[in-house]
């Protein structure tokens, strides 16, 4: 291993460095060359960076309106999203600022007394998902569509969006005609003001009766908590905010330090993981676990200074079968992210834990003996559903053959909004080269060599979610996703 | 004095060490070969002991507490040695009272002296344990302890910093994986240093050829090794005052087995073979000529491979290539030699399909079937095993070799098959065994743990790692490091609901019938 590098290899440690001596468009167009290249992989790496990038974007944002802050945001998430679609955590981390910021501008508005507390649903449902680049086929008719509310076709500010708006107008075009009959109801809410502005219902008649308001009560009413529904964000309502610089600095200042606190629980995602590790191993088991992942090191050490246990680790045969090694051998000696110190940790078996390695083959054989399971995802998808390494399916289902529980250890930032209509298209294809060396002349010329990176697993195959805010059961996350995303920051 | 104990260095607690020691040896089988050739010593020395004495009662109880004296009595003896008080004439008695508490460290302490000081130890032990016995209160035989005292000097220089160091020690030495630890004494042979003379030349190059994996797969190595006895029977002479049948079969084939037993554990088709022979030596007329007695048997194995293996192989490729439709899409794991001939033939027939080829670490055996079937024309996809669910999306039927069926329906193959049957099974695409009937066992198996085959795990090893290159990340240094071990099994047990049919030479089966026709093909061959 050469202890001398002539130039350092791209990945997140010289990104940060770019980002710190350059201007944002520039290092906007690194991160984008980075991402395609896959010189940055893997979540974790993807969403730091993405978070540092945005938090320069927001610093050097120089205009006063929130609209045009929430645009930029948006445009340089859509550009960061299409360089990589498959590296959920881009996309994740770009709409959890846009939450927030949208958060703090309605928090500001609802104090500012000028500006109409309630405004048209600029709502988006959430049955209107339709993730950029990637091919979906959404049916009129699906559940989440009739129960919920329908854009209204007004000019919104997400007029600019993609042609998702268009396939979910027409459905709605549809609907209203067949449901606009009764009147609309009266609510709690203050200022009902005439139809042009669509009232606040809170019962479920008045949304059958009033298609055109989204319905507090329908799940999940993304973006609020508040039983009272909170107006949607819309260039309307901004544009009779009066212009209050000092609010507006606010505003940005605010953004500033939610998107630090972002980086936080991205640092501490993985010690909040940890903490719950004892719940959950007790001595004497063995567990299996399989690639080189942080997360669940961690998780396995908090755990391995109180109790012993055996853990079994599967290599990942071709794609990271060399991380896999390094970390039984040594644990993490330094850190691929930053410099921070504290990215070190030990291996077990320095701790006393017997850690017995086995090829991918074996985890059926194995598997009888095996008392928990533990996986790491790339993505966590909303509907309970993981993305994992190549093997994790494999695992999974042999678990689930054996009646062994399955628990997947990551931090919320992996939880993605995006609902897998298409689960093919989650799936990302590596080197061929790794199966079978270019070198073989025969096997390259005749035979055709697939790699696929990736598994996706289904909900019904994993027990448990443990995340920087607990246990959860697969069944819960989509509360979680409503918790940290708004319903028109998933269509970017 | 640690090896009469017991060369068990791990002895957590004093008076596991202290039961240990009558009977060390025999837990001595876990540790390295340098305890048990100490045990081997120390039970050679423990006999001289009692001989000498002339008194030595079976009792297990009076045994142990003698050698607790023993022990201890030592203990006293070093002690005294060490703080220069010479001549240890109050040692044994207050040894004998007390002073075990740090036997624990001493016996461990000592382990690491090396092999002759062990062996040093072990006489002068045996000296000791005989002044000591007969001097049971009062000890004046100077002479001999201080015989034993003017070797004891060598081993017992003190390292203080191995005294912390032996718990690690012990540790480090655990490389087998607990789960699996009946298993470690099957051995494998890469050389022929040792063999016995009796081993013809064809099986030594056999046994070397198998162990090397130059020869793998279940029917291959039951071929060979026939053939190789082939020629070890034509070079076979009987002796003057015995016959044939009664002398070949324990005398003669018997070490050549053993040695094959040693390069690398047999396969059951080798094993019913090896029945199959042996029977048929046994029912040679003893009058009949030499000559005409090894022609027959020769004929007789010929006929074996052709009937069981090479006929059978082709019926069986023959009926399952039936199965094989127009654009059917193939899948299959590692290299099975009945798949590989049902696909060549289904190709010649002209079925239209395609094959995917799914392979594992560490012996690659599917990148050899996905040559040969790419060289014959066929379209060939490969895949390692992470990418099974990818493939399984795309399969409609499953092929899989054997290694041998169980009376209980399932399938004993290579690892990683199970998993493959899994994946098919979910996705409910049939799953087809190849399997001749000489690869039948009457055992059972409900699991891959209790019976298997170990291979060493220097095979997982990364070629750089293996080198012993140190390269930061491999596995280089894996055997240094505590608590680590690699595990690599070579066969896994797929359960019976996962078949849907198993193809024999006989026909089509379900799981469930193949115990019946493991007695029908043994029945056929026991000649009333």
């Amino acid at each position: 291993m050469p202890s001398v590098m002539l130039a350092p290899t791209p990945g997140i440690a010289t990104f940060l460095k770019h980002l710190k001596h350059n201007p944002v468009d520039a290092s906007i167009e690194n991160f984008v060359s980075l991402l395609k290249r896959r010189q940055i992989r893997s979540s974790r790496p993807c969403a730091i960076a993405t978070t540092h990038l945005l938090l320069k974007v927001v610093a050097t944002f120089r205009d006063r309106d929130v609209a045009k802050l929430v645009e930029r945001i948006r445009s340089v998430g859509q550009q960061l999203i299409a360089a990589q679609p498959r590296e959920m955590a881009v996309g994740n981390i770009v709409r959890r600022v846009l939450g927030l910021v949208r958060e703090i501008a309605e928090d500001d508005a609802d104090e500012n007394p000028d500006s109409t507390s309630m405004g048209d649903s600029g709502y988006l449902p959430y049955s209107n998902l339709e993730p950029s680049g990637l091919p979906t086929h959404f049916s009129n008719f699906s559940p989440p569509k009739h129960g919920s509310a329908l854009p209204q076709k007004s000019g919104l500010s997400q007029s600019d969006s993609n042609g998702g708006d268009d396939n979910s107008g027409q459905g709605a075009v549809a609907v209203e005609k067949q449901l606009d009959r009764r009147p609309p109801l009266l609510t709690s809410h203050t200022s009902y003001v005439a139809s042009a502005m669509a009232p606040q219902v809170t019962s479920l008649f008045g949304l059958l009766s009033h298609p055109h308001t989204p319905s507090p009560t329908a799940t999940p009413p993304l973006g609020t908590q508040s039983p009272v529904m909170k107006p949607g964000l819309t260039s309307r309502v901004l544009a009779t905010i009066p212009d209050a610089s000092a609010a507006k600095v606010d505003i940005k200042a605010e953004v500033l330090e939610g998107i630090r606190e972002l980086l936080d629980e991205l640092d501490q995602a993985d010690d909040q993981i940890a903490a719950y590790a004892l719940d959950h191993i007790h001595s004497n088991e063995i567990i299996l676990t399989h690639t080189s992942s942080t997360t669940v090191q961690r998780f396995l050490l908090a755990a391995a200074r109180k109790r012993k246990f055996t853990v079994i680790h599967a290599e990942a045969y071709p794609n990271d079968y060399l991380e896999t090694h390094a970390t039984i051998m040594q644990g993490r000696q330094k850190s691929a992210v930053g410099d921070d110190e504290d990215e070190r940790w030990s291996p077990l078996t320095a701790l006393g834990i017997t850690v017995i390695m086995i090829p991918d083959s074996a985890v059926f054989a194995i598997m009888s003996r095996v008392n928990k399971v533990i996986l790491s995802p790339h993505t966590v998808l909303a509907n309970g559903g993981l993305v994992a390494a190549a093997g994790a399916l494999t695992i999974a289902q042999a678990a689930s053959v054996h009646k062994t529980p399955v628990i997947a250890v990551s931090g919320v930032y992996k939880l993605s909004p995006v609902y897998p209509f298409d689960t093919e298209e989650l799936i990302e294809y590596g080197d061929a080269g790794r199966v079978a060396e270019f070198q073989d002349g025969e096997m390259v010329e005749s035979i055709e060599v697939v790699n696929p990176l990736f598994d996706y697993v289904s909900a019904d195959l994993v027990d448990l979610y443990i995340t920087n805010l607990g246990g959860h059961a697969p069944s819960y996350l989509y509360r979680i996703v409503a918790d940290h995303y708004r319903a028109e920051d998933v269509n970017l | 004095m640690a090896p009469s104990v017991g060369g068990d260095p791990a002895a957590p607690t004093d008076t596991a060490a202290s039961q240990s020691a009558p009977d060390g040896s025999s837990k001595a089988a876990i540790d390295g070969a340098q305890t048990s050739k100490t045990s081997a010593i120390a039970s050679s020395g423990k006999q001289e002991n009692g001989v000498a004495n002339g008194e030595t009662k079976a009792s297990g109880a009076e045994a142990k507490k003698r050698a607790k004296a023993e022990k201890a009595a030592k203990r006293e003896r070093e002690k005294a040695e060490r703080a220069g008080a010479g001549g240890t004439a109050a040692g044994p008695q207050a040894s004998e009272q007390g002073g075990q508490s740090s036997g624990a460290l001493k016996p461990t302490q000592n382990q690491q002296k090396g092999q002759k000081d062990r062996q040093g130890e072990a006489k002068a032990q045996a000296q000791a344990q005989t002044s000591s016995k007969d001097a049971k209160a009062s000890h004046k035989r100077t002479g001999s302890v201080s015989a034993a005292n003017a070797q004891r000097p060598l081993a017992l220089r003190r390292r203080p910093s191995q005294s912390g160091g032996q718990a690690k020690e012990s540790k480090q030495i655990v490389k087998e994986v607990g789960l699996f630890g009946h298993l470690y004494n099957q051995p494998r042979r890469y050389t022929i240093e040792g063999a016995s003379k009796a081993v013809h030349p064809a099986v030594l190059a056999l046994g070397l050829q198998m162990s090397s994996y130059t020869i793998c797969g279940s029917s291959a190595r039951c071929v060979a090794m026939l053939l190789a006895f082939k020629k070890a029977i034509e070079a076979y002479s009987t002796p003057k005052e015995t016959s044939l049948p009664r002398h070949m079969s324990s005398h003669y084939l018997s070490p050549q087995i053993d040695f094959l037993k040693t390069c690398r554990p047999i396969s059951v088709s080798m094993g019913n073979a090896i029945r199959w022979l042996k029977d048929q030596i046994i029912h040679i007329d003893p009058d009949t000529d030499d000559g005409e007695a090894k022609a027959e048997l020769c004929a007789g194995i010929d006929q074996f491979i052709r009937e069981r293996i090479t006929v059978a192989g082709s019926a069986i490729a023959a009926s399952a290539s039936t199965k094989i439709k127009p654009g059917d899409v193939i899948l299959t794991y590692a290299k099975s030699a009945l798949v590989e001939q049902t696909l060549l033939r289904a190709h010649e027939a002209g079925t239209d399909f395609r094959v995917i080829v799914l392979d594992s670490r560490p012996l690659f055996e599917g990148k050899n079937l996905a040559r040969a079937l790419a060289r014959a024309g066929l379209r060939v996809q490969y895949m390692l095993l992470s990418a099974a669910p990818h493939a399984a999306k795309e399969a409609t039927t499953v092929l899989l070799g054997a290694h041998a069926m169980m009376s209980n329906g399932r399938l004993c193959s290579r690892v990683g098959t199970a998993v493959v049957a899994m994946l098919a099974h979910a996705r409910a695409i049939p799953v087809i065994v190849c399997c001749e009937s000489v690869k039948f066992t009457d055992r059972v198996a409900l699991d891959s743990i209790v019976q298997n085959e170990i291979a060493p795990s220097e095979e997982l090893l990364l070629p750089s790692a293996a080198a012993g290159v140190a390269d930061g990340g491999s596995l280089a240094k894996w055997k240094e490091t505590p608590g680590l071990q690699l595990l690599n099994i070579m066969y896994d047990v797929t359960p019976a609901e996962y078949i849907d049919m198993v193809v024999t030479e006989f026909g089509f089966l379900p799981p469930s019938s193949v115990p019946v026709v493991h007695r029908i093909s043994t029945e056929r061959d026991v000649r009333t």
